[in-house]
């Protein structure tokens, strides 16, 4: 598998490093879909994005989620949210929604860095696990989840989702912990990061 | 975040800049920076925004700004996904920025 081939720039390990174990997440089984079923998640929602036929072996919930979240995320509503969950399942809904948005990231980045974007992984053979958090309680959100309405915990309903968002989350932005230093610096400062998050917000159309 | 985050470094910014990118930031390298974001989603003149990342902030500027964007399109997409609400105390925070930068339209109830 190869990642960020030819950057115009050095790109730190931590960052491919993350991408790797990723692209290994999203081959295997998950809580509640294959690993099959997983990476036809990520290239419906790629395919939305840059071009393509979406899979077809999917419910055509799932499609269409992965193809709206994919491409227009500030277009998600919650009757499609409701109608997808209906269709498979909360835990399986909460499941898509983060190989999505983490298959979104990997691309962006190299996007942005100007280097091809990565060929998916050969899905490894598995059932799911069905690891899904029982004390996830519905609340304000869409979905159940732990420890009240955050975006940290937005995915907590599928505690391996909720834990490779925050895998991504650091080497590419900040940790959880890092987020609480105002006057962080590496590359960028705080503020200058800050303006980045703001206007990509902006411009997917999306609140937070 | 971002206006906490420039109070906490003594600087200044335009937030008026998030939304209209022919407004400078007032931050080093911002409208660079702006750009940038912009070459991407439009999936337009990348190279050159790039580079003028790169000249203005560096090649770790660069890294950090590509790093930025790649986890905020993951989490523009958890957070419109799962539908999570914005708190109140933040509500209450930003509202006069929310009402100056047109924020409100987007979903956040």
């Amino acid at each position: 598998m190869a990642f960020l081939e030819h950057p115009p720039v050095p790109v730190r390990p931590d960052i491919a490093a993350a991408f790797e174990r990723e692209w290994a997440r999203l081959a295997g089984p998950g809580s509640s879909w294959t690993g099959s079923e997983r990476v036809d998640m990520a290239a419906a929602a790629r395919s939305s994005r840059e071009g393509g036929a979406p899979s077809e072996r999917l419910p055509d919930a799932a499609i269409a989620v992965a193809v709206r979240l994919g491409a227009e995320p500030g277009t998600m509503n919650r009757q499609e949210a409701d109608r997808a969950s209906a269709a498979v399942g909360v835990g399986r809904y909460v499941e898509l929604v983060g190989v999505v948005a983490r298959t979104a990231a990997v691309d962006a980045f190299h996007v942005a860095l100007g280097v091809p974007l990565p060929e998916f992984p050969e899905p490894v053979a598995g059932s799911a696990t069905a690891r899904l958090e029982a004390a996830a309680t519905t609340g304000p959100a869409w979905v159940p989840m732990v420890g009240g309405s955050s975006i940290v915990n937005a995915l907590s309903l599928m505690p391996d989702e909720a834990a490779a968002q925050e895998d991504l989350h650091g080497p590419l932005y900040l940790t959880y912990d890092q987020m609480e230093d105002l006057t962080f610096r590496r590359g960028l400062h705080r503020a200058q990061m800050e303006l980045v998050a703001a206007r990509t917000s902006a411009l997917n159309e999306c609140f937070y | 975040m971002l206006r906490a985050s420039v109070e906490a470094s003594g600087g200044h910014l335009d937030a008026r800049a998030i939304t209209n990118p022919s407004i400078d930031p007032g931050i080093a390298g911002g409208r660079a920076l702006v750009a940038f974001v912009d070459a991407f989603s439009a999936r337009q003149e990348l190279d050159l925004r790039r580079n003028e990342v790169q000249s203005a902030l560096g090649p770790a500027g660069l890294v950090d700004a590509a790093g930025v964007i790649a986890n905020f399109e993951m989490m523009n997409r958890v957070a419109e996904g799962t539908g999570i609400p914005v708190g109140k105390g933040s509500l209450a925070r930003t509202e006069s920025w929310r009402a100056a930068l047109g924020l409100d339209v987007f979903r956040h109830q």
